[in-house]
This record gives structure tokens, sequence and C-alpha cells, in this order.
């Protein structure tokens, strides 16, 4: 008798609206968050997928629990020329990139690498929406489609780097993964533009043989007490870390609003059948069997919770939107996956049809006589 | 038993109790009830005519003794069973109607039938049916606080009828009424008793109106008196 439950509710609007706002805070609370987490996921892994599995990563050693925002907007410490070559000199190195990399408005990154040496950083197949790569003889960069989105941009245009104006050769297609949020310039214009003299953030080596990657690794940690290397494999279980403590936040918030939210959908129903005994009593009187009042109650709970669940999905697009738009600079990091918003709405649903329970009990306890006569 | 007795009950037995205080509401009550049979059980207030119309109705379970409902012993039947008693054999009037608010006349007759496994289409039109026999042809989609305490009442005969029950248990009906309306509540009940010949019992305390019905059954300190 889901038209009885509709009737009810609409009858009772404030205290429907009220119970919908707490499910609907809760959901936008999990999605927006959860956005976050599944974004810097795919680009996390779209990035470590396009680098070969053999490739040591090199760069200064850093704390993870320093690292306030999410991985791309932490700016690493050069490793200076001297010590540069100094790695680049380790026995079993076939070849070795050193690339300069920095942040650039918080969310972008700019990287100068050699030129000849795209396929090391994985970057080789990248198709271009307009224009191409520079020659590493050339002043210019090639930039992601939403950093050129973002600083309205063409080729020809010119962008500001490190107060230098930056002349634009080449903007990649639409959903290019990581590379949609980086500016990759030659590596000797990256190191006029920043002043680093010879130094780079980090160094990608390929060794001659993947049965040199643990030995080349472990020569470098032991050589350079500043330095860390990592695999590839270390560099994803390292993401994948930061992840999922990410994960962990987001669903604990998620969580305390969903208890907050389960508590204020408990004292409405509970309040409304109070109300309501009298209704329940004659309900009762005429015949309805403990799981028609039972059912009744746990149907309002369904349709408050269907209906918030899906407006919940709906303000998360808009919040998701304006958070890569005002807070993440227009750099689309979080992401709204179809599994966040379905799993999200079923567990709002799920939320409240069990908080929904010890209303439709306390429903179900009613006793005709005692409702009809005291009200 | 007598299979033309609708109700049987047998040294009956109501007790509360509050705070270690004992109220005896009923105290051994013996009545026999023919099918089709329309009488009245009047007292004054107090004297347990409420609560024996209650246990009599299902709506209540005896302390002690036992009620038999066209057969059935339903003094120690679960809550659903009551109920399922309720819907299939008891039609309820109650003194102030006791309509659900918020839904309309036919919404409030139909709602039994819903109960009863009926479609809402299906027991819509039968619930117009019956209001048009109450007289409230033009009042379907009019809510209770739309309407006069006697069309409510009325209402409420016509909820009383939903699933065509064996008997009608109105309690003190007119009592909420004026006595125009009052005496045409009463003209109806006894006109629904001559077409159809459902066991009627009335419970009031006006003795004029309990004189028009077949049987008077004076009920006083929780024992039938006479």
């Amino acid at each position: 008798m889901l038209d009885l439950a509709l009737k009810d509710l609409k009858e009772h609007k404030i205290r429907t609206v009220l119970t919908a706002l707490g499910i609907v805070i809760a959901i936008t609370a999990i999605v927006s968050l959860g956005s976050i987490s599944a974004g810097v996921n795919e680009l996390v892994t779209s990035a470590t997928g396009s680098i070969g599995s053999d490739t040591i990563l090199v760069m200064k050693k850093f704390d993870l629990s320093e690292m306030g925002g999410p991985p791309i907007a932490y700016q690493m410490e050069d490793i200076k020329k001297e010590e540069v070559e100094e790695v680049q000199s380790i026995s079993g190195i076939k070849r070795s990139v050193p690339i300069i990399s920095k942040q650039l408005r918080g969310f972008f990154e700019v990287d100068g690498l050699d030129m000849d040496e795209l396929d090391i950083f994985g970057a080789q197949d990248l198709e271009f929406k307009e224009g191409t790569w520079p020659d590493n003889d050339e002043e210019g960069a090639a930039i992601g489609y939403v950093v050129a989105d973002t600083m309205d941009v063409g080729v020809g245009d010119y962008i500001t780097l490190n107060k230098k104006q930056v002349e634009i050769m080449g903007i990649f297609e639409e959903g290019s993964g990581a590379y949609d949020l980086v500016v990759i310039m030659p590596y000797d214009y990256a190191d006029e533009i920043y002043e680093t003299e010879g130094a780079a953030t980090q160094i990608m080596i390929e060794p001659e043989d993947v049965s040199l990657v643990q030995e080349i690794k472990d020569t470098i940690e032991e050589e350079f007490d500043d330095l860390d290397a990592m695999t590839m494999e270390d560099a994803l279980s390292m993401f994948q870390e930061m992840t999922a403590t990410m994960n962990v936040m987001t669903f604990g918030i998620g969580f305390v609003a969903s208890i907050v939210a389960a508590i204020g959908i408990i004292i409405t129903m509970y309040t409304s059948v109070l109300e309501r005994r009298r209704q329940l009593g004659i309900m009762k009187a005429v015949g309805a069997l403990r799981r028609v009042i039972l059912k009744q109650i746990l149907e309002e709970g369904l349709l408050i919770s269907v209906v918030s669940s899906v407006i919940a999905v709906g303000v998360s697009f808009f919040f998701v939107d304006m958070l890569n738009n005002v807070l993440l600079g227009g750099s689309n990091l979080a992401v709204i996956t179809p599994a966040l918003a379905l799993g999200a709405a079923a567990y709002g649903i799920l939320l409240a049809v069990v908080s929904s329970l010890y209303p439709a009990w306390v429903a179900v306890k009613t006793d005709p006589i005692k409702a009809i006569r005291e009200g | 038993m007598k299979k033309n007795l609708m109700f049987d009950v047998r040294d009956v037995w109501k007790i509360y109790s509050m705070k270690g205080v004992e109220t005896q509401a009923l105290r051994g009550v013996n009545l026999k009830i023919r099918k089709g049979e329309y009488s009245a059980i009047i007292g004054p207030s107090g004297s347990g005519k409420s609560t024996l119309m209650h246990i009599m109705g299902c709506l209540d379970t005896p302390s002690r003794g036992t009620v038999f409902v066209d057969g059935k012993n339903v003094s120690k039947l679960s809550d659903d069973e009551l109920a399922k008693i309720r819907r299939e054999k008891i039609g309820f009037v109650f003194q102030a109607y006791n309509l659900i608010p918020g839904l309309t006349a036919a919404e409030n007759v139909s709602l039994p039938m819903r109960f009863a496994g009926h479609g809402r289409s299906e027991a819509q039109r039968k619930a117009k049916e019956l209001l048009r026999k109450v007289g409230l042809g033009k009042r379907f989609e009019h809510k209770p606080n739309e309407m006069s305490g006697g069309e409510q009442q009325r209402v409420a005969i016509a909820r009383a009828l939903a699933n065509d029950p064996e008997v009608i248990l109105a309690d003190e009906p007119t009592g909420n009424l004026d006595t125009k309306s009052g005496r045409e509540i009463f003209e109806l009940l006894e006109e629904l008793h001559k077409k159809t010949k459902k066991t009627i019992i009335i419970v009031t305390h006006d003795i004029n109106l309990a004189k028009r019905t077949h049987r008077e059954i004076r009920i006083r300190d929780g024992k039938i008196i006479g």
C-alpha cells in the first residue's frame, strides 16, 4: 500500500523534508569526498600504467605524512646536478632521464625532460588536439587539455611559468588521463625557466636488464642517504597506500555523517509514529495485521530514502563540479564514478530502511484500545 | 455450542493493574448473543460496558474466562489472529468516529478492504457504493474535517460494513452527536438490521435508545444485572 505511505508523507511535509535532508547531507558528503579518492585512484592508475614496469624512479627522500594535499600538489626537493651525474654513472643503467618537475597553481605539474626520451615518461603516444611537441632546442611547451582550458590558452599563446613567458606549441587530446594536468617542455628550457642549474626533481632509470632493477635500487639507496629509489611497483603501492588513507578518511567522515542522519531518521520517524498513534490504533482496530503496519512505516522510510538519495547524487555532481572548478583549479580531479554514485545511493536507501526498523516496531506494538482512547 | 450463537461470553473478568492497584472492570460476565440479534448493552459510565464490547469485538482479551465468537474461542489468540477476526467478522462504530484525518471518506471506508487484500480501485468502488447506501453519495472526496459529526459517523458505519461482517458493534454511536443527528444514526442502524439481519450490538447509556432495540442487556459494576 505504497499509496498510503506516500499520502502520509505528503500530509507531514516538514517532517518528511527534515528526514530527507539528513540523508541528502550524509550521501552528498560520502559522494563528494569519495569522488576525490576515485579521481586520485584513476589518475594514479593511468599515470603509472603508461610507464614501463622495469623503470626506477629516483627522488629526494620525503615523508608521506608531510604531504598536506593530493600527491600532485606536493613540491619535491631537487637533486643537485653533481648528485644526478653520480646516479647516472651507476653500472647496469641502460639510460637515465633527469626530469625537472614543478608545481603549477597547486594542481598542475610542469615537467622538463629530454624530448627524445618521452617514452620513459609514458608520454610518447599522446595524441594532440592541436600543435605538437617542442623540439629539444625549442623554447616552448606542450600542455594538457585541462591546463589549456583552465588558463584559456591555445597554440601560439603564452603562459607564465616562474614569471617567464612560455609559448604553447601543442595541446593534448582531451581525456589523456594524468597528462590532462601537465605541462611538458624540453629539459634545457625548463632548467632555464626555473634556474635549476642542471638539477632534477626526479631521475627515471631504465636498467640494461629487468633482473638488474633490484640491484640498482639497492645501490642507490645504499650510496645516497638522501635519495629514494622506487620501482614502479613501489610507486604504485605508495600511491595505493595514500589513496587507501584517503578512502578511510572519506568513509570515516561518511560514516559519522550516516550515524547523524540515521539518528535523525529514527527521531523523526519515531515522533511520527507517536503522533499517529491514534491512526495506527484505528488501522489495527479495523483489521490491519502487524506486517501491514510494519510495511507501511518501512515503505515511508524507503520512499524518503529513494528520493533523497537521488537528490543527493544530483547535488553531489553540482558539488564536485564546484570542487573541481573552485578548489582544484579546474582540474577534474574529483570524479563521480557510476559505482560511487550507485553505491552511495544504495547505502542511503539501506540506511533509511534500517533506521526505520525501530519506529516501525514501535508502530507494530501499538495497542489499538489504548491508542484510540488516549489518542 | 449452539450454532446460532454469535457471542458466548463465559465468566469473563477484566482486571487492570496500575501501580499495584487492581481495578476489576468486568467481574464474571456471562452473556450469549444469537446471530442476527439487535441488542443494546446499557449501563452508567464506568460500568464496564465498553470493556465488554472491546473484548467481544476482539480488540482486547479477558484476564480470565472465555469468549467464543461464532463458535471460535478468541480468548487466547495472538494479535494477528484477533485482527483477522475483526477484519472478517466484526465492524466497529466508535463514539468519536475514529476516521483517519488525512484520508477522504472513500479512502477511510476502503481501508478495511485494502487490509483484507482487495486492490485499491476495487476497494474504492465498493467504498463509494457503501457511502451511497449511508446517504453520502456526494461526499466521497471529503476529508473528515470537512464533514459534520453525523456525516462522519455515517462514514464510520460505511467503514464498519466494508468487509460485509456478520456483526456490527457500536460504542456510544450517538454520544458525540446532536439529537437530530443521533436519531438519524440510530435509524440508520435500525434500517441496517432490518435489511441485512446482521448481529448489531449498541453500547449506550441512553435508556430511550436502548428500548428501541430488541434486547436490553444491563450492566453495572462489571456485572450483567439483567
